[in-house]
């Protein structure tokens, strides 16, 4: 390399702790941990965890202008230096005066003329043979081949010779090289190719790269290019070649030497040094002059040069290993990954390693994966038994729901909580208000009432705003004659509301003691006592309480409360009134806390109940339904709407329903969850075709079943469909698959529909039905036999022969189960490759043990060509 | 084998001995502030009667034209021989004589004039740019000829450059035997790493241009038989010198890159008076019996004359075949 007089560093090949700086004298460091004992006090720091120590300097050799260091083991730190004069000189470093290499330091290979030597490479295998490429000589070549056993040979003059003489130098001085390449040409750069190391490929000043086989010279192949500065050998696929040229990369693929692979034109500057990563696969950093800059490649499997259009897939990245500082040089470390050490200009060096691009992977199940360098790291969810439902991750509540057939309970909607685990209060308020809309609906049809039936999906938010004809009425405490001062309003969109929150099962009577009772049976003491209380039934409140706290496990506490209850007196200045309203702030549970607000507060002014957000909306809402006017109410359910919105409450579905609001609810709810699942299945339940037009709907669904998929359900996602084509008509998908009679080409149900013999499909086949009475086997078309099942040899259309090795008993247990699996058995199936087939039954366990085609001239391996059919189903049917 | 047409438009310039002054500082910005010139190709020659130099287009523009300047109105193109790495190593003979046979004497032939400049690293065979359809005509049979461009060989056929072979038109005339000087000194061809050119920029300028200042220790009586010449070429960041062992004396030994045995070499000049530039056939004249007996040789040619370095050990029978030569015609 023309480095001139800037350092360049050349890394030990067996010591991954040495190195060697080389400007005007060759310096041996070694790197170690920063602050160690092994570190004395004069080492460099090369980063915060690395120094390095000065071993031992030379500077026997002037006019230095490219080194290679002796590859194999023994003697080490051999150092070859090529000289301006072009003599490449052997001399070693840091050894003490008996090493192994001592015959060997000071030998000087001398060429017939002197010219500059601009590389030099040791060949790997024959560790003796010593490539110099020199500059150009009218009459000599430019890359002489060393041995640096030369002296040893018999040929050699005698020991006793050149001790007599005593001029032991001119033992020292080789003149004749082993071979000699390239006339009349300068050689800039050579690297002996890993693959063959009788081969060398050189780059010449004639803008030409050769290889040239040292066994017969004379041929060569070649090619011209100008990227001749440097070539150098990727150490993980050998066939790959760097070189470069001003500001240019090349690659070449030996194996396609023509023309380069591709080649890398970014930079302006000249480049001064082009070097694999020893460590990671097909990375190469580039250097130009005067940059602070080293440029990464990172060529990603590339692939091979099929055609002239194949372009590798090529990442680019620059790193600055030291902010300000021109980066003279650089070397990979030999064995640490990514690890390097760069030098600037005037000799400061730095440890850097280049950080690995980090590639992130989503499992469809809960797992995470990412890789970085040679480490892959995978993140699981702890799947022990303490973690909390509700801590874990959605796939895998989705996953756990899916099986539990959540979403599909459409008689008891509300069930569907229950399916999901039973312990989202937001789930239980979503599937109940659900259920209140399908029990209403299922109601107003009885009654042939269409016009609320459209109006109960649109949501509380819509019914209170068509509402007309409210009644304020003011009504008595029941069980006393005491009239109250509070208005309590009443119509029939009101009553409808409060059908919907679950207060009353149907209007227009207010009865809410079937709800009180569902409730004690919960043991939901408080709530019951505050529905009591809203329906002024203050006795009703104090016995439920009472109820509450005799109860097994009963908080006692609630004694006291029905106690204060009871004093209730409706004077303003009382003093249990003032004691209720500034105490019933440290009750921690919040309808006990809201019954008293709600006594405490004055009439129409209930922002105390209504903005207490641990209420469940519902009883909010209805409550809100009782006591609040017609201009109050929207208001309240408007905001309150907004407030669920934005926070993508399911409870405020209650308030949107399923409308375009409700979407939105629902799409604020997904963005925070990811849980398609219950989105999906809550749309489905929107009758009106509109929601299910939206494109985040049909997004959601698409997405779940997608995911079904990926999580191998695909009996899961086979019932969803079902499911969705029931609720949405316009989702059913179109026939796919048509079976065409091989002699008059029509379709075989198709030519049945258009015969006399109407809706015949493929139930006569053997499809569907009992499997004994259908049995059609010839074409309806043209009454030609439809083919044979290649296992059983009859003619499709005849039905499955239950399996002779079957017990009675067993049928009899899977009844169900074989009825399912026979309608499929009957079905047709085939190869799309050689199309032989036959019954999907046979097929089945043919292939369970076979790859191979069941037709025994055909040698179609059918299993194979299905990719996905080896993969099982990981739920079951 | 491969000739390749270079890069370079050349011009072939003199500077008299006198006018030597007005050109110092063109010449030493040339020779040594290689960052502040574009010339590619520098060659600067001196020979008792004047300097030669020999420049590409860039170089040329530094010359400011007086009288003391003469310039040949050509532009002259640099040809090259590459071996292609294959060609037989087994003749040792170097330089001008590998190539006397298979471009000098057909090139003679065709009448063409040529103008040779042999290197350190190779020989450049300099023809007028108007005569290189000729010159691509008559060695296309022997080489692929390529032409250098921006970076990139194209090859060269020979219909693109002419449409069919053509004489140069010239009368041949009787090939003239040109009498010759054999000066006593030793010539040494060296090279040296243009890195280190400051180094010696003292001594290369006391040489170049204070030669004619009377040396102590020069002995006056070796002038008749003894002749200045020296040489400096910078060739695509190639150095190359020609000088004498006298001249060598003055430069450090470590720094230039000559052969490693030592090798020296006696001049034969050709030409009793200035040669001109239209003569053809003059250096096959010299390279023909020299590639004959198989001895190697450089060649250089300057305005006046022809200076050809032939292997001290040969000079003998250099000179008893050019005597010989003499007397045939």
């Amino acid at each position: 390399m023309s480095s001139g007089y800037k350092p360049d560093i050349l890394w030990s090949p067996h010591h991954a702790d040495r190195y060697v700086i080389c400007d005007t004298e060759l310096s041996l460091y070694r790197i170690g941990p920063a602050g160690s004992s092994e570190t004395k006090a004069g080492a460099l720091p090369l980063s915060e965890e690395t120094a390095a120590t000065l071993l031992a300097i030379n500077s026997d050799t002037p006019y230095m202008k490219c080194v290679a260091w002796y590859p194999k083991q023994e003697p080490e730190c051999l150092l070859a230096v090529g000289q301006a004069n072009g003599r490449v000189v052997l001399t070693s470093l840091g050894q003490s005066h008996n090493s192994k290499c001592k015959e060997l330091v000071g030998k000087e290979f001398v060429p017939k003329h002197a010219r500059q030597c601009n590389t030099l490479a040791w060949n790997p295998v024959d560790s003796n043979w010593l490539a110099a490429g020199l500059d150009k000589h009218r009459a000599d070549f430019s890359v002489l081949i060393w041995d640096i056993s030369s002296k040893f040979s018999p040929e050699a003059v005698p020991a006793e010779k050149v001790r007599l003489s005593g001029d032991v130098d001119s033992g020292l001085v080789v003149t004749k090289p082993l071979y000699e390449l390239g006339q009349n040409d300068a050689c800039l750069s050579l690297c002996w190719l890993p693959r063959d190391h009788q081969k060398l490929l050189l780059a010449g000043m004639h803008r030409n790269l050769a290889i040239f086989d040292l066994r017969n010279t004379s041929q060569k192949t070649f090619v011209n290019t100008k990227a001749i500065q440097g070539v150098t050998v990727d150490p993980h696929f050998q066939d790959r070649v760097a070189s470069f040229f001003e500001g240019q990369v090349a690659i070449w693929d030996l194996r396609k030497f023509e023309k380069p692979v591709f080649t890398l034109t970014e930079q302006p500057k000249p480049l001064t040094k082009v070097a694999w990563c020893p460590t990671r696969m097909g990375l190469l950093a580039t250097l130009t002059r005067d940059s602070n800059i080293i440029r990464l490649y990172d060529m990603q499997h590339t692939p091979m040069p099929f055609g002239d259009e194949v372009e590798p897939t090529i990442i680019e990245r620059s790193v600055q290993p030291c902010s300000e500082s021109i980066i003279s040089s650089f070397a990979w470390h030999p064995s640490a990954q990514n690890r390097m050490v760069v030098v600037s200009p005037n000799r400061v060096m730095n440890d850097f390693t280049v950080f690995e691009r980090i590639s992130l992977a989503w499992s469809s199940t809960t797992a995470l994966m990412w890789a970085c360098g040679r480490h892959l790291y995978e993140c699981t969810e702890d799947a022990g038994q303490g973690v909390a439902a509700a801590e874990k991750d959605i796939a895998t509540k989705m996953r756990e729901r899916a099986q539990s057939h959540y979403g599909h309970d459409t008689v008891q909607v509300w069930r569907n909580h229950v399916l999901a685990g039973g312990d989202d209060p937001q789930l239980r308020s979503l599937w109940y208000t659900l259920h209140f809309m399908k029990q209403y609906t299922e109601n107003v049809e009885q009654k042939q009432q269409s016009n609320k039936q459209s109006l109960i999906y649109s949501g509380i938010k819509n019914i209170v705003k068509s509402s007309s004809g409210t009644t304020e009425t003011r009504r008595c405490w029941s069980g006393s004659d005491r009239q109250t001062d509070v208005p309590w309003y009443h119509s029939e969109e009101r009553s409808l509301a409060l059908q919907l929150c679950g207060w009353i099962s149907r209007g227009p009577d207010i009865d809410v003691e079937p709800f009180l009772k569902s409730l004690e049976q919960e043991g939901e003491w408080e709530r019951a006592a505050a529905v009591a209380l809203f329906n002024l039934d203050i006795r009703r409140a104090i016995q439920i309480l009472n109820k509450g706290a005799s109860a097994e496990k009963g908080d006692l506490n609630l004694n006291v409360v029905a106690m204060a209850l009871s004093g209730y007196t409706d004077e303003k200045n009382s003093l249990w009134r003032e004691m209720c309203s500034s105490l019933r702030l440290q009750l921690k549970k919040p309808y006990l806390c809201v019954m008293f607000a709600f006594l405490t507060s004055e009439p129409g002014a209930y922002d105390a109940v209504l903005y207490e957000s641990r209420v469940a909306v519902r009883d909010r809402v209805a409550f809100a339904c009782m006591f609040l006017n017609d201009a109050q109410l929207p208001r309240y359910i408007d905001k309150l709407a907004n407030e669920m919105k934005e926070a993508g409450n399911l409870e405020g579905i209650l308030l949107t329903g399923l409308t375009k609001d409700g979407v939105d609810l629902m799409e604020s709810y997904v963005d925070q969850t990811g849980d398609v699942q219950t989105a999906s299945f809550c749309m489905l339940k929107g009758s009106p075709g509109e929601v299910l037009k939206d494109p985040r709907v049909q997004c959601w669904i698409e997405n779940y079943r997608n995911l079904l998929d990926a999580w191998r359900f695909w009996h899961k996602r086979a019932e969803f469909d079902i499911h969705r084509s029931k609720l949405d008509s316009s989702s059913k998908p179109l026939a796919q698959v048509f079976v065409s009679c091989n002699f008059c080409g029509k379709s075989i149900s198709y030519s049945c529909s258009a015969m006399p013999h109407q809706g015949r499909g493929f139930s006569q086949y053997g499809v569907s039905g009992s499997p004994t009475k259908s049995k059609v086997t010839s074409c309806p078309g043209c009454r030609k036999p439809l083919p044979r099942c290649a296992l059983c040899l009859m003619n499709m259309g005849t039905p499955v022969s239950s399996c002779p090795g079957t017990g009675k008993a067993d049928e009899k247990a899977d009844l169900t189960r074989d009825k399912k699996l026979a309608q499929f058995n009957n079905w047709f199936t085939w190869c799309h490759n050689c199309r032989h087939g036959g019954h999907a039954g046979h097929m089945l366990s043919w292939f369970r043990d076979h790859s191979e085609c069941p037709v025994s001239a055909c040698t179609c391996k059918c299993m194979q060509l299905d990719t996905t059919g080896n993969l099982v189903p990981s739920d079951s049917v | 084998m491969d000739l390749h047409i270079l890069d370079h438009r050349l011009r072939v310039t003199s500077i008299s001995k006198t006018g030597l002054e007005q050109y110092t500082h063109p010449l030493i910005k040339l020779i040594f502030l290689r960052n502040r010139t574009r010339c590619k190709f520098f060659s600067l020659t001196e020979t008792p009667e004047n300097y030669t130099v020999v420049l590409d287009e860039e170089g040329f523009k530094e010359l400011q034209p007086s009288e003391h300047l003469q310039v040949e109105g050509s532009t002259w193109l640099p040809l090259n021989v590459v071996s292609n790495g294959n060609a037989s190593s087994s003749s040792q003979s170097v330089g001008v004589t590998k190539i006397a046979k298979s471009v000098i004497a057909p090139l003679a032939e065709q009448h063409v004039s040529v103008f040779m400049l042999s290197t350190y690293q190779t020989d450049f065979i300099l023809v007028r740019e108007k005569d290189l359809s000729v010159v691509v005509e008559s060695l296309v049979e022997e080489f692929n000829i390529f032409r250098e461009e921006g970076g990139e060989s194209v090859p060269v056929h020979s219909q693109d450059a002419c449409n069919g072979l053509q004489r140069n038109g010239r009368e041949v005339p009787h090939a003239t035997v040109h009498p010759v000087l054999i000066p006593e000194n030793q010539f040494c061809v060296m090279s040296l790493d243009p890195d280190t050119l400051p180094a010696i920029a003292t001594i290369l300028i006391d040489v170049l241009f204070y030669s004619n200042s009377p040396r102590e220790g020069a002995s006056i009586d070796q002038d008749m038989e003894c002749i200045k010449f020296f040489s400096f070429s910078m060739i695509d960041g190639y150095v190359s010198l020609v000088m004498d062992t006298e001249a060598q004396k003055q430069f450090p030994t470590d720094l230039l890159f000559t052969s490693s045995s030592g090798e020296l070499w006696r001049m034969v000049r050709i030409g009793g008076q200035p040669l001109g530039f239209d003569e053809c056939g003059i250096v096959a004249q010299i390279s023909q019996p020299l590639a004959d007996s198989d001895i190697s040789a450089y060649y250089i040619s300057t305005f006046s004359f022809d200076h050809a370095l032939v292997p001290e050990e040969d000079i003998v029978s250099v000179t008893e075949m050019l005597q010989a030569q003499r007397m045939s015609s």
